[in-house]
């Protein structure tokens, strides 16, 4: 074996040592750098993310929600709090799943676009992780992560974690659902 | 199974799920699964490992020896058949859990072997002599306790009730090797159980994951004592002093070690643990800058009073003096052989076999660094620790992802644990902190570090598996 193919070879694995690590660090790159918005309908494909936030003037599905805060379902005894005893489901209430509701469990419940979240909600709106409903002394409590665009809890912002009344609308993104008996 | 597109799509749990919830998925509820996606990607990525393992071999025989000898290659391929075992294993018990820590276990393991093997060319050993053989004996039983954790371990909160019992195991590990009889003493450290010259093992590897499940749950059950009350000083808000039973129980139990067992870095990272994962469960900075200072306070006293400590004090500081590079016990040989091995190495190293690593004391269990840095240099040095970071940072995920208390916690305690031990060893080789003896995970000879390891490995994707294993809705806006 010559000298030069030896260093040929040891320089090879070298580089397939960073082939590895690059493979690996391509396959978890939407943990480094947060989900990809899926454009789905064709007109929202041609909006360029930039002119998403400008809400109202760019083209519409009819999908989504143009006053989610105006759901007529303001059900529940107002300003009873949901706790693990009373509230039984959560039902989302508009966007692209009006409708769908599921079983309350124990488990905390995380909101956001990442793929290992509760509900996953891709939308132009929504961040990776973007908040979590957890049970705080038996009290259902919605936490903002840190979201771009902020987590709504009967239209005032969630900064801090936040007690949610029974039937309270909370909306994140183009999304908004309750907490009901 | 229906489709129920038009109520929107609920996956429910798997079936390996935990019994509380219901069997039948209420109506509007339906699964999806991608048919195991994650494991078919760490198919691919553990075909690759084995690959750089196995070429890691045949080029240390064509550096060293020139030829190449199949027999070492083979027992190599038959650990790759353990570690395949493993996958399949998951495939079954574990489906969801996370794709890349196998594979890079497998490759930080595979390279270990490489170079324990090249230092056994260098000096002669053969056959049951030879550390590699072993080492690769003691991967094959790690990689089955690993295989056995995930098959026993089917859902992590198992471990949150025996949380005290855990507390106890570990007590008992740190002590057997100061029983009489039992316990050995190596390099002056006395870490070690064994009778007579065959099984030595070192308790103490075992005890890190023990104590991580026993401060997990331990810290679960009593943190709001330890965050909500307090006075604030300096901006900061400190715990009450009868809260700080449980620091100083640690402390004063690290300090022992350093004392009895004469193992600093063992020490370190027993507290640095306990101090992170306190961190992560209360969010104060109070305990963190009490606690090293505690640790610092006791560090300078036991280098003023302890000899093997204040030697490694000084080695760290002035190790090219001529005093401290020539005295016989404790002194600087080994480090600066080390430094001047990694120097030798340069960008790109000289070479699988081609170096010298084994004039360096030791050069396949403390010092493996130092000669993977000799003969891969820089650019292998760096890859390494990219592995590590890698490994280290799904850790944390797994443990930010978690959905319980107790998950989270264990998460990043066993995520950190592999840290911690990995910044000792290369910031003790590389002359950042003081030298002191800890394994390399998953690199350095050793049995006692590769079964732990592992074990660590099997319990970190039992975790990812649970973390994505729960109800979910999905909603394309």
């Amino acid at each position: 074996m010559s000298e030069l193919t030896l260093v040929v070879l040891q320089l090879g694995f070298l580089i397939l040592l960073w082939v590895f690590i690059f493979a690996i660090v391509y396959a978890l790159r939407s943990d480094l750098f947060g989900q990809r918005v899926r454009k789905l309908q064709p007109e929202t494909a041609t909006a360029a993310p930039a002119a998403a936030s400008a809400f109202p003037s760019s083209p519409v599905p009819a999908a989504a929600p143009t006053a989610p805060v105006s759901t007529p379902t303001a059900s529940g005894g107002a300003g009873e709090l949901a706790s693990s005893s009373n509230a039984t489901r959560l039902v989302i209430t508009s966007g692209a799943k009006s409708g769908v509701e599921f079983p309350l469990g124990r488990d905390e419940i995380t909101i956001g676009r990442s793929s290992d979240s509760a509900i996953i909600i891709r939308d132009d709106y929504t961040s990776t992780h973007h908040a979590r409903l957890m049970l705080w002394n038996d009290r259902w409590m919605i936490q903002d992560l840190d979201s771009t665009n902020g987590t709504f809890l009967n239209g005032s912002r969630v900064t801090v974690p936040t007690p949610i009344p029974l039937g309270a609308t909370v909306k994140v993104g183009a999304t908004t659902f309750e907490l009901r008996r | 199974m229906t489709d129920h597109a038009a109520t929107g799509r609920v996956t429910t749990a798997g079936d390996g799920g935990a019994p509380a919830r219901p069997a039948t998925p209420p109506s509007g509820i339906r699964r999806i699964r991608i048919p195991q996606k994650l494991r078919n990607l760490e198919f691919w990525l553990l075909i690759v490992a084995c690959f750089i393992n196995a070429s890691a071999i045949v080029l240390v025989q064509l550096g060293a020896l020139g030829r190449i000898d199949t027999q070492l290659v083979l027992l190599g391929a038959g650990l790759s058949v353990l570690v395949f075992g493993l996958h399949i294993a998951m495939r079954f018990v574990a489906r969801d859990a996370d794709p890349f820590l196998l594979p890079i276990a497998t490759v930080l393991n595979g390279l270990g072997i490489a170079m324990i093997y090249r230092i056994d060319i260098a000096e002669g050993d053969a056959g049951w002599e030879s550390a590699a053989v072993r080492q690769i004996a003691w991967s094959a039983i790690a990689i089955i306790c690993a295989i056995a954790t995930i098959f026993v371990i089917r859902n992590h909160r198992v471990l949150f009730r025996y949380t005290y019992l855990a507390g106890l195991v570990a007590i008992i590990l740190l002590i057997l090797p100061l029983v009489p009889g039992l316990g050995q003493s190596r390099g002056g450290a006395q870490v070690w159980i064994g009778f007579g010259d065959i099984a030595t093992f070192q308790p103490g590897e075992i005890a890190k994951i023990a104590l991580a499940v026993f401060f997990a749950g331990y810290l679960v059950r009593n943190r709001d004592s330890l965050s909500m009350v307090g006075k604030k000083f300096l901006g900061m808000q400190f715990p009450r002093a009868r809260d700080l039973g449980p620091l100083l129980i640690v402390w004063a139990l690290s300090m022992s070690v350093i004392v009895f067992q004469r193992d600093l870095g063992t020490a370190l990272l027993y507290f640095g643990l306990f101090l992170v994962m306190l961190y992560v469960a209360t969010s104060r900075l109070s305990w963190v800058v009490l606690g090293l200072s505690l640790f610092l306070a006791g560090a300078i006293i036991a280098s003023q009073t302890l000899d093997y400590v204040g030697n490694r004090f000084a080695n760290w500081l002035t190790p090219f003096s001529d005093e401290r590079f020539n005295a016989d016990p404790g002194g600087s040989y080994q480090l600066v052989q080390g430094l001047f091995g990694l120097a030798n190495g340069g960008l790109i190293g000289t070479g699988w076999g081609q170096g010298r690593p084994d004039l360096t004391p030791v050069p396949q269990s403390d010092y493996i660094i130092a000669s993977l840095g000799e003969e891969l240099g820089l650019a292998g040095i760096f890859a390494i620790l990219a592995l590590y970071l890698l490994f280290v940072a799904r850790g944390f995920r797994i443990g930010f992802a978690g959905q319980d208390d107790f998950g989270k916690l264990l998460g990043v305690g066993l995520a950190f644990v592999v840290a911690l031990q990995v910044f000792i060893v290369v910031g003790g080789v590389t002359r950042v902190i003081p030298l002191t003896g800890l394994t390399t995970p998953f690199l350095a000879a050793g049995g006692s570090s590769l079964v732990a390891n592992w074990i660590i490995v099997a319990l970190l994707l039992r975790l990812s598996d649970t973390v994505r294993n729960h109800p979910r809705l999905v909603i394309d806006g």
